[in-house]
């Protein structure tokens, strides 16, 4: 669950040029994100040309088994094709990308990160996952995703008006930490030891 | 299958220590997330319980709650959740679920787990780490293998030179990506291509935090809007939307079933060899929730048999064959205008009629004109809201002056303050017609609703026109409201006006396997499979006919069934070829569900036959829009389980 911008159209373009193409859209994550309507103007350009050998609108191409069910009716189309263009995410493209290794497989997206993906669609906490929650010491609030530098220590001093030096348009989360503690009476947890950030339990579990 | 909780318990001595200057503890659960069933009794939490007791602290409750991070839903849970005494919150899950609760108690709120790293682990969830998202996707000039998450040193320029025999040099376990990108390109006879790329640089800077915090943030909006959940279905109704309303030719013979309603079907007062005209009851109402049937042409009842029906597999239908001469019974005459009829008279003539909801549930119009209650706004759903289906739409469009006078009918009828028209903002031509022929009426007014299914579902109206909730179990006029359907609201209008019952209607026949998609005016008892045949007929062999919307529709095994009163639209699409898999718990059909359900219990339930669990869950809420069915990433047949549930829950009582 990712979100998706297009390619510039240039790249996509240059990508296709003087090759037959055979086209898959990835809606499954659409309710999170998916530039339909601009994918579908660019893919009217490029059937417009001649060069697109088919194309499917499915889902969740990242799940191999229901991908390769609806693939199978596309076969002769995908094998008439120099190229197969990929409208999803970075995982839906590689699972392609597997599954028809003798094909030259396109990604017409760039994949962003999207915070909160572990749970339902975007919300608007992000969890950076590091491994050893610190939200006990800062009344809740992340200090790895709500500060630009992710400081852990308390604030950097650059803020102006409560605004991050880093992103004007952020609120410094060092002063929201601050705020909540406050506002719990919990103040003294800013009097805890110095805390270090242990990288090596950002293992892959 | 794998446990995949994404946290884990702080370890024994960091809790002790959190333990220490703190007493009266209450404790949160996430419930849900990549959990298995199976770890439904929470270790962790008695884990944590455990510990708390160890110190001899005093725990004032504990709840485990479905998607911590949902925070609409959640929020509405923490209500009353945490009992008086309450000092402090502990909260096991990932970090969003414990910011969730920390921003929405108003007390001290701790974590009890750290979330472990599944950075990169999206869409199927289960599948391994494969993407991490860097906003500038390498994977064209690397044949579909990511050098940023393949390649332990995330190289985009080709190998460092460490790997041995194929093998990372970092984790000996792992092959070389950049062997794994030679090897494929080398297949795919590409490699020159990749040998001529300019060297790549990554952008870290091309991540653009301010255009996804914006973009979630209107995501959300946009889920909320209105009402919660719902979908955006792709909604193809450009195949018909601009296409006139045509006259279907005359059948030689119709099917006319006697149950096109909720309740009772009705009784037929006709006999084999009787002759008919075009608009002669055929059939009595059979109870207080039940609807006459009428013939929809002139000549002989050749048959009263059973007969294969969309909805209810059979169904004991009258069939009559066509004189072709539509000769119109004695009893269809006018009545008096609007002004001069009473309410009693206007229900008489919509019972008479046979009208009942044409939207597809079929219920008898005559008895939403009876609230018991007293009526703020009469709403007509113009939503049309199901992918494809264009007959509203076209009705509004050709038959608008029948519209309003229907709407005006029914706000006399049930004393209402206001008739107001919804129509989505995908149908802008009907919406500046309706809003020019409602002008210079006081009482009515055009409402334009941002397009979501399942928008035209009568709660979901209610909800978004009044911002009101219909209660569980209850009717829309408990809340004051009465909701009618376009067609329907035009059949009042062809009653009173005309004096003509129920005897045809408009109906979409389209998809993308279909040759000729339209709108048609079409008798009621046309054979469905004459209809398509009439449409040019479908194209593959692969195809899925609908009697109804993409969305809520009924699949027709055998086309050979009649056109009903609820009948909107016959389409001929694509079939989906997908098997159902294990669920993955990714709660997509949580944040969909409009009636604020939990449909992945019912998954659950419904293969136990838990049928308590079930009604627990409160199935008997759903109202079956597939939402859930539609967003699901397993392919879970839910609304097929829903009903299976449904059925047995009320066998229990």
């Amino acid at each position: 669950m990712l979100i998706t911008q297009l390619k510039a159209k240039e790249t996509i373009v240059s990508l296709v040029e003087g090759k037959k193409i055979f086209i898959i859209n990835c809606q499954g994550c659409k309710e999170v994100h998916f530039p339909e309507e601009e994918a579908k103007e660019l893919q009217k350009e490029l059937a417009a040309d001649g060069k697109v050998t088919g194309s499917i609108t499915t889902d969740y191409i990242c799940n191999p088994e229901n991908m390769k069910l609806r693939l199978e009716k596309h076969m002769s189309e995908i094998k008439a094709a120099d190229m197969v263009l990929v409208f999803s995410c970075g995982v839906g493209v590689q699972t392609i990308a597997e599954y028809l290794d003798d094909k030259m497989v396109c990604a017409a997206c760039d994949s962003c990160r999207l915070p909160g993906f572990q749970g339902v669609t975007p919300i608007e906490y992000d969890c950076g996952q590091c491994g050893e929650c610190y939200l006990n010491l800062t009344g809740g609030i992340c200090p790895i995703t709500a500060c630009s530098k992710s400081l852990l220590n308390g604030q950097c001093g650059g803020a102006k008006n409560g605004k991050c030096e880093v992103d004007p348009n952020m609120e410094c989360g060092w002063e929201r930490i601050y705020r909540r503690l406050e506002k719990v009476g919990r103040l003294d947890a800013l009097k805890c030891p110095v805390q270090v950030r242990n990288y090596a339990t950002d293992d892959e579990v | 299958m794998e446990n995949y909780t994404k946290y884990k318990l702080k370890s024994n001595d960091e809790l002790v220590s959190l333990l220490a200057d703190k007493d009266n503890l209450f404790i949160v659960a996430c419930n849900k997330c990549f959990k298995e069933f199976e770890t439904i009794d929470e270790p962790e939490c008695a884990e944590l319980e455990k510990i708390v007791a160890a110190e001899g602290k005093k725990v004032t409750g504990s709840a485990r709650v479905d998607f911590l991070c949902n925070k609409t839903q959640t929020e509405k849970k923490l209500q009353d959740m945490i009992p008086e005494g309450t000092e402090h919150v502990l909260v096991i899950s990932c970090g969003l679920g414990i910011q969730t609760i920390a921003d929405l108690a108003d007390k001290p709120v701790y974590a009890a787990s750290n979330s472990l790293n599944y950075t990169g682990h999206h869409g199927m969830a289960l599948t391994k780490k494969s993407c991490d998202a860097c906003a500038q996707c390498y994977l064209n000039v690397t044949g579909g293998i990511c050098p940023i998450v393949d390649c332990s040193k995330s190289l985009v320029n080709g190998q460092c030179g460490g790997a041995k025999n194929g093998k990372c040099e970092v984790d000996p376990n792992k092959d070389c990506a950049w062997e794994k990108i030679y090897k494929r390109l080398e297949k795919q006879g590409r490699l020159s291509e990749f040998l001529d790329q300019p060297v790549q640089l990554r952008d870290y800077s091309k991540v653009d935090f301010k255009f996804v915090n914006d973009y979630v943030k209107s995501i959300r909006e946009n889920r909320l809007e209105g009402y919660y959940g719902g979908v955006h279905p792709s909604e193809r109704k450009e195949f018909t939307e601009h296409i006139a309303l045509q006259k279907f030719p005359d059948p030689e013979t119709v099917v006319i079933p006697l149950s096109m309603h909720a309740g009772a079907p009705a009784n037929p007062v006709v006999q084999v060899g009787d002759t008919v005209q075009v608009g002669q009851v055929i059939g009595e109402s059979a109870g207080f929730i039940s609807a006459p049937v009428h013939s929809s042409v002139s000549g002989t009842v050749t048959a009263i048999e059973e007969h294969g029906h969309a909805t209810r597999g059979r169904c004991m239908s009258v069939v009559i064959k066509s004189d072709g001469k539509n000769t119109l019974h004695e009893s269809i005459k006018p009545n008096k205008d609007l002004d001069s009829l009473t309410p009693d008279e206007i229900i008489e003539i919509v019972r008479a009629s046979g009208i009942v909801g044409m939207g597809g549930a079929g219920f008898p119009t005559s008895v939403k004109l009876k609230p018991n209650k007293p009526i703020d706004a009469v709403l007509l759903n113009g939503c049309e809201c199901e992918p494809l289906l264009t007959a509203d739409h076209r009705v509004l469009l050709e038959f608008a002056d029948d519209v309003v006078f229907g709407l005006k009918a029914i706000v006399k009828t049930v004393d209402a303050k206001k008739g107001i028209i919804v129509i989505e903002d995908n149908k802008p031509d009907a919406i500046e017609l309706l809003k020019a022929k409602t002008a210079d009426c006081e009482n009515l007014e055009v409402v334009v609703a941002k397009t979501k299914f399942p928008q035209g579902a009568e709660k979901m109206l209610i909800k978004r026109v009044m911002g009101r909730q219909v209660p569980r179990g209850g009717l829309p006029a408990d809340v004051g409201a009465v909701v009618s359907n376009i067609s329907t609201t035009k059949a009042i209008s062809d009653a009173i006006q005309k004096g003509m019952p129920l005897i045809e209607r408009i109906v979409t026949v389209t998809g993308e396997k279909l040759k000729k998609p339209g709108n048609y005016i079409v008798k009621i008892g046309t054979n469905t499979k004459d209809l398509i045949d009439y449409c040019g007929g479908i194209t593959g062999d692969d195809v899925t006919i609908k009697a109804g919307g993409p969305m809520m529709g009924f699949v027709l095994s055998d086309t050979n069934v009649p056109i009903m009163k609820g009948s909107n639209g016959i389409i001929v699409v694509d079939t989906d070829h997908t098997v159902e898999q294990p669920c993955i718990k990714c709660g997509r059909c949580m944040d969909v569900c409009p009636m604020e359900l939990s449909p992945l219990y019912f998954a659950k339930f419904a293969d136990e036959k838990d049928w308590q669990g079930m009604k627990d869950k409160n199935v008997m809420d759903c109202i079956e829009c597939r939402c859930c069915e539609y967003i699901c990433s397993s392919k879970i047949p839910l609304v097929t389980k829903i009903k299976a549930g449904k059925t047995a829950v009320r066998e229990m009582k």
